[in-house]
C-alpha cells in the first residue's frame, strides 16, 4: 500500500440556509487516501457527496460551515492553518478541485491563459509573465491539449475542451490531492472518455498523487476508481474495493443502488430494476439511528435507537447492524 | 475585410438610417400641433395696428420668410437640404435669431450639465451597487432601499424637492438660471463661481436619480456573478478575494454598459426636465419655450440635437461593448 | 413486437433547417420513421444530434421545413385550432424538467382538472374527483394530500409522477418522453419506468423516449433509432442494435459508454 496522503477524520460540515436552518450535509465522514489511488464517492443527488468534496478543500465560505473534524494532508492539519496560509499554501498547491459544472467554471471574459497566470501569480510570485506562459504552454503540450486554447476565451472552446482545460488548470501546481466533482456528467460519452483518460494520465505522469472522484454514475466509477465509498444522507454507508461493492454490495442502500444500474449490456434487458420507495431524509433534522431506516425493508426497532457505527466486514466497512448478503441476480431479478 | 470593421460599418449604416427617419419625424411631428405660429407673431406685432391690409401683408411676408407658404412636403425637402449644410432655419419666436445660433449657445450648458452628471451617476451607482452586493449586511439593508426610493421618483419631483429645500427654504443655492442675472459671461473667477453655484442643484438631482437606477441594477448583477461557478473555482484555486472581486465587477458591469445604452434616452429626457425646473439655459429649457410658442424650427432643432446625442451615445456604447466583451464579439463575428 | 400492429405515426423525409444563407444547417435531415401501436421506441443521440428538434416536430410544436408526418395514415394537419387540439389529444409529451411544464401558480387539483377538461367529456364533479384519485393512485401519489398543494411544494420525483398521472387521464395514442428520468434518482427511476410500461400495456400507447442514454434505451424499448448530426444512422430491434451494431457511429457510441462487465477501452 502506498503512503497515506490525505486523512479525513470525523468531518462534520453544514449549510446555513437563508431561513437560518442548518443542513447537516456532511455528518461524520472519515477516510484516508493513499498515493497513486483513486477513491470514488458515489451516491444520489442530495446525499452530500458534492458538499463533502467542497468540505475536504478546507476553505469554507457561506453558506457552507465547518463544524468539527480534521483534514490532514501530508501531516498538516489544514483546519488549523490561518485562512491566508490555507489559501496560499494549500489551495491548488496541495489540494485542487475540479468543479461539478466545469462548463461555467471559467470566467467568460478572461482568456484561459490569463486565468492560469493569475493562479501562478498567487502561488509562484517569483515567476515572470513569460515564465508563467511557458509553464502553462508546456503543461498543455504534455497533456496533448492545443496551446491555442490558452489564448482563447472559454466560449470559444467546445464543452469537452473546456472540461479538459479546467482539468489542466486545476493541476497546474501539481497538487497532491485532486478532487473531481462529477467532472464528466455534463459531457457526451465520447468527450467523457477523453476527459477520463486525461485524469488518469495526470496520475500516471505524477502531476497529481491521488484523486477523489465524485459521481453518481457507478458504471463509470467502476472503470475509474480503485476503492469506493457509498454515501447516503451525509454519511458513508459502505466502503471497499470498487468491484466488490458494485457486484456484491452489503449495505441495504448500496444493494438497492447497485440494483438500479442500467447499462447497455445484454443481461440488463428483462432484469427487474430495484427501486426503493420514499425519499432520503431531510438533513435539517437531527437524526438518531440509521439514516436509511425509513426506506429499508429490513428495519427493526434497534436501527432507530442510536447512531449506527461503521464496522468492518471482511475487507469492507459498512454502517449497518446486520449482515445482509446481496442475492445473486437469478433470485433477485425476476424475468420480465 | 476585417470582420469587426464589417460589423462596425453595418451598425453605422443602421444608425444612419435611424437618423434619417428621426429627422423626418422631427420635421413632421411638431408641425402637426394645431395652431399657426405666424398668427401668434403677427398678432403680437400688430397690436394697435388698425390697417387690415398692412396686417395681411405682414402676415404674408412672414409666411414667405419662413417658407410656410410652400406645400409641406416641399418645405420638408428644403429643410432636409438645409440641415445637410448645418442650417436649421430661423427661429419663429426669436426672429431674426437663427436656430443654429440658439443651439450653439444652449448646447454647452446642456453638455456641461448632463455628461458629467450621467457619467458620475453611472459610475457611483455601479460602485455602490457592487459594494452593497459584496458587503451585504447593514450596507445592503440601508443603501438598497434608499436607492430604490430615489430611483422610483420621477426626475422632476426630485428636482422640485431639491429646489424647494436647498434653493427656496435653506437658500444655499440659487433657484434657477445658469449664472447670476446681473453678470455678463466672461472668464473671471466670480463668473465661474456663479456658474458652479447654479450648476450644483440640477447636477445633484440628475446624479442622484442615476445613482439609484444604476446601483439597483449593479447590485443584482453582482450578486448573480458572485454566486457563479467561476467565482467558486477561482477562490478554490487560491486566488485572492480582491482579484476575484475584480473578475466579478468586470462581468457585472458589462450588462450595465448596455443598460446605460438602453437608458440613456430616458436619462437625457429626464435631465432635460431637470433643466426646465431649474430654468437652466440648455436645450431642455429652449425646447420648452419653443413648444409654447409653436416655434417649429427651434423645436425641430432641439429634438434633432437630442436625437443625435442619444444615437451617438448608443452607437459609441455598442462599439465599445463589442470590443470589451468576448461573448458579444463572438456572436457579432458569427453574424457576419 | 408483432409487425402487423397498426401504424399510428409515420414520418416521411422530415427536414428541419435553421438559419439562412451561409449559416444554414439542418438540425434534422431526411428522417423517416414508423411508429406502430403499442411500440416503445427510443431515439438516441448525443447533444446536437437533432433528437429534441425531431421530438418537437413529432409533437407538432415545430414545423418541418419539408417532409410529412402521417397520422393514422393521413397527412397530419395542424392548420386550425381544432386540428391541433385533436392532434394533441392523441400525441402528448413529458419533459426533462417537470416543473417547467406546469403553471407554478395553479394548485395540483387545478392542473389535473384542466387536464380532465381537455377530454371534453360531460362529467359530474364526483366523477372528476374519482378520475383524479384514480390517476394519482396509478402513480402512487396520495391525491388527498396533494390536491391543495402547489407544484413547488412537490419533489422532482413527485412532479414527474404527476406528469404521468396527467398522461393516465389523457390516454394519448402517442407519448413523447424527452429524457423523463434524467432528473430522477436512480433508486426511483425503476418505479417511473414501470409506470410507463404499465401505461403502454393498458392503452396500447406508443412511447417514444428521447434520450442520450443507450442503457435506458436498451432497457425499455422495442426499437432504437440512433441519431447523429440530424440523420438516423441506424435503426432496428433494440437487442439487435446492441449485439450487432452496423453503423460505425453506433459502434463508437456503444464502445464509449462505460459498462459493468465489459472492459472500457481507455487505451
Amino acid at each position: 500500500m502506498g503512503q497515506t496522503i490525505l486523512t479525513v477524520s470525523e468531518l462534520k460540515t453544514f449549510y446555513r440556509t437563508r431561513l437560518k436552518e442548518n443542513v447537516h450535509a456532511v455528518d461524520g465522514v472519515s477516510f484516508t487516501l493513499e498515493e497513486g489511488k483513486i477513491l470514488g464517492i458515489a451516491g444520489e443527488s442530495g446525499c452530500g457527496k458534492s458538499t463533502l468534496a467542497l468540505s475536504v478543500m478546507g476553505f469554507y465560505f457561506p453558506p457552507l460551515n465547518f463544524k468539527s473534524g480534521s483534514i490532514v494532508i501530508d501531516g498538516i492539519d489544514i483546519m488549523k492553518l490561518s485562512r491566508e496560509d490555507l489559501r496560499t499554501k494549500v489551495l491548488g498547491e496541495e489540494i485542487a478541485y475540479i468543479p461539478q459544472s466545469a462548463m461555467n467554471a471559467l470566467n467568460p471574459t478572461k482568456r484561459v491563459g490569463k486565468f492560469i497566470e493569475d493562479i501562478l501569480r498567487e502561488h509562484r510570485p517569483g515567476l515572470s509573465q513569460e515564465q508563467m506562459q511557458r509553464l502553462a504552454a508546456e503543461r498543455f503540450e504534455i497533456l496533448n491539449l492545443p496551446t491555442r486554447a490558452l489564448t482563447a476565451y472559454p466560449n470559444e472552446l467546445s464543452g469537452g475542451m473546456k472540461q479538459r482545460v479546467v482539468i489542466a488548470t486545476s493541476t497546474i501546481l501539481n497538487p497532491k490531492v485532486l478532487i473531481a466533482d462529477e467532472p464528466t456528467s455534463a459531457l457526451d460519452v465520447s468527450s467523457q472518455k477523453i476527459a477520463i483518460k486525461l485524469l488518469k494520465s495526470l496520475l500516471a505522469k505524477g502531476f497529481v498523487k491521488s484523486m477523489l472522484f465524485i459521481t453518481h454514475e457507478l458504471p463509470l466509477l467502476k472503470h475509474v476508481a480503485d476503492d469506493v465509498m457509498i454515501m447516503y444522507a451525509g454519511q458513508i454507508v459502505e466502503r471497499g474495493r470498487i468491484d466488490e461493492v458494485i457486484f456484491k454490495p452489503m449495505h441495504p442502500y448500496a444493494q438497492a443502488l447497485m440494483g438500479s444500474i442500467i447499462v447497455p449490456e445484454s443481461d440488463i434487458r428483462g432484469h427487474r430494476l430495484s427501486s426503493i420507495p420514499g425519499a432520503p431524509p431531510n438533513l435539517k433534522n437531527e437524526m438518531k439511528g440509521c439514516r436509511f431506516a425509513d426506506r429499508c425493508i429490513h428495519t427493526v426497532d434497534e436501527c432507530r435507537k442510536e447512531e449506527i457505527p461503521e464496522r468492518a466486514r471482511g475487507e469492507r466497512t459498512i454502517r449497518c447492524l446486520f449482515d445482509f448478503d446481496y442475492q445473486s441476480e437469478e433470485t433477485a431479478h425476476e424475468r420480465r | 475585410m476585417n470582420s469587426y470593421l464589417k460589423y462596425f460599418l453595418k451598425k453605422f449604416g443602421w444608425y444612419l438610417l435611424t437618423l434619417v427617419v428621426a429627422i423626418t419625424l422631427n420635421f413632421f411631428l411638431p408641425r402637426m400641433i394645431k395652431g399657426n405660429p405666424v398668427s401668434v407673431i403677427v398678432s403680437a406685432m400688430s397690436q394697435g395696428m388698425s390697417d387690415v391690409n398692412a396686417q395681411k401683408k405682414l402676415y404674408e411676408s412672414y409666411m414667405h420668410q419662413f417658407g410656410l407658404d410652400k406645400p409641406l412636403f416641399q418645405q420638408y425637402l428644403i429643410y432636409f437640404q438645409n440641415i445637410l449644410h448645418g442650417d436649421f432655419g430661423v427661429s419663429f419666436g426669436n426672429y431674426p435669431r437663427r436656430v443654429s445660433n440658439i443651439l450653439a449657445s444652449a448646447i454647452p450648458w446642456t453638455l456641461g450639465l448632463q455628461i458629467p452628471a450621467i457619467l458620475i451617476g453611472w459610475l457611483l451607482g455601479n460602485l455602490l451597487g457592487a459594494f452593497t452586493a459584496y458587503k451585504k449586511g447593514v450596507f445592503d439593508k440601508i443603501i438598497f432601499p434608499a436607492a430604490l426610493f430615489v430611483n422610483s421618483m420621477p426626475f422632476f419631483a426630485l428636482s422640485i424637492i431639491m429646489l424647494y429645500v436647498f434653493g427656496l427654504h435653506l437658500k444655499w443655492f440659487p433657484i434657477g438660471g445658469g449664472y447670476g442675472y446681473q453678470m455678463i459671461p466672461n472668464l473671471s473667477l466670480s463668473f465661474i463661481g456663479s456658474v458652479l453655484q447654479h450648476h450644483f442643484l440640477p447636477f445633484i438631482s440628475i446624479v442622484l436619480v442615476a445613482i439609484g437606477g444604476q446601483a439597483i441594477g449593479m447590485r443584482s448583477m453582482s450578486i448573480y456573478e458572485l454566486n457563479s461557478d467561476y467565482v467558486l473555482y477561482a477562490k478554490l484555486m487560491g486566488i485572492r478575494d480582491s482579484r476575484v472581486v475584480r473578475y466579478v465587477f468586470r462581468n457585472a458591469v458589462l450588462p450595465q454598459v448596455t443598460g446605460l445604452a438602453l437608458s440613456i434616452g430616458t436619462m437625457i429626457s429626464g435631465a432635460l426636465i431637470t433643466e426646465i425646473v431649474f430654468n437652466y439655459p440648455g436645450i431642455g429649457t429652449w425646447l420648452f419655450t419653443a413648444i409654447r410658442t409653436l416655434d417649429f424650427p427651434l423645436i425641430s432643432g432641439c429634438t434633432l440635437m437630442i436625437t443625435l446625442a442619444v444615437l451617438a451615445a448608443n452607437f459609441t456604447i455598442e462599439i465599445i461593448y463589442g470590443l470589451i466583451d468576448p461573448r458579444v464579439k463572438a456572436t457579432q463575428m458569427e453574424g457576419q | 413486437m408483432n409487425g402487423d400492429s397498426s401504424i399510428v405515426l409515420e414520418g416521411r423525409k422530415l427536414n428541419r433547417q435553421f438559419g439562412f444563407g451561409r449559416n444554414r444547417f439542418f438540425a434534422v435531415s431526411d428522417v423517416d420513421f414508423v411508429f406502430r401501436s403499442g411500440e416503445i421506441i427510443s431515439i438516441v443521440g448525443e447533444s446536437g444530434s437533432g433528437k429534441t428538434t425531431l421530438a418537437k416536430m413529432i409533437m407538432g410544436l415545430l414545423k418541418p421545413t419539408s417532409g410529412e408526418v402521417m397520422f393514422r395514415e393521413n397527412p397530419r394537419s395542424l392548420r386550425t385550432k381544432a386540428d391541433r387540439e385533436e392532434y394533441w389529444k392523441s400525441v402528448q409529451g413529458i419533459f426533462q424538467d417537470p416543473f417547467s411544464s406546469f403553471n407554478q401558480f395553479s394548485k395540483i387539483q387545478t392542473l389535473l382538472l384542466d387536464c380532465i377538461n381537455l377530454l371534453k367529456l360531460k362529467l359530474s364533479e364526483e366523477e372528476k374527483m374519482n378520475m383524479m384519485r384514480e390517476a394519482c393512485g396509478f402513480v402512487n401519489l396520495e391525491f388527498d394530500e396533494l390536491y391543495n398543494k402547489y407544484p413547488f411544494e412537490l419533489s422532482g420525483g413527485q412532479m414527474q409522477r404527476l406528469m404521468i398521472a396527467r398522461i393516465f387521464i389523457l390516454k394519448p395514442k402517442v407519448l413523447i418522453a424527452d429524457e423523463p428520468t434524467s432528473m430522477i434518482d436512480a433508486c426511483s427511476r425503476a418505479t417511473i419506468l414501470d409506470m410507463f410500461l404499465k401505461l403502454r400495456k393498458q392503452n396500447d400507447m406508443i412511447i417514444v423516449f428521447i434520450t442520450h442514454d443507450l442503457g435506458l434505451a436498451y432497457y425499455v424499448s422495442d426499437t432504437i433509432y440512433i441519431m447523429e448530426h440530424g440523420k438516423i444512422v441506424e435503426r432496428g430491434n433494440a437487442a439487435t442494435i446492441l449485439e450487432s451494431p452496423v453503423h460505425s457511429y453506433t459502434k463508437r457510441l456503444l464502445a464509449d459508454v462505460p459498462k459493468l462487465k465489459e472492459a472500457w477501452d481507455l487505451g
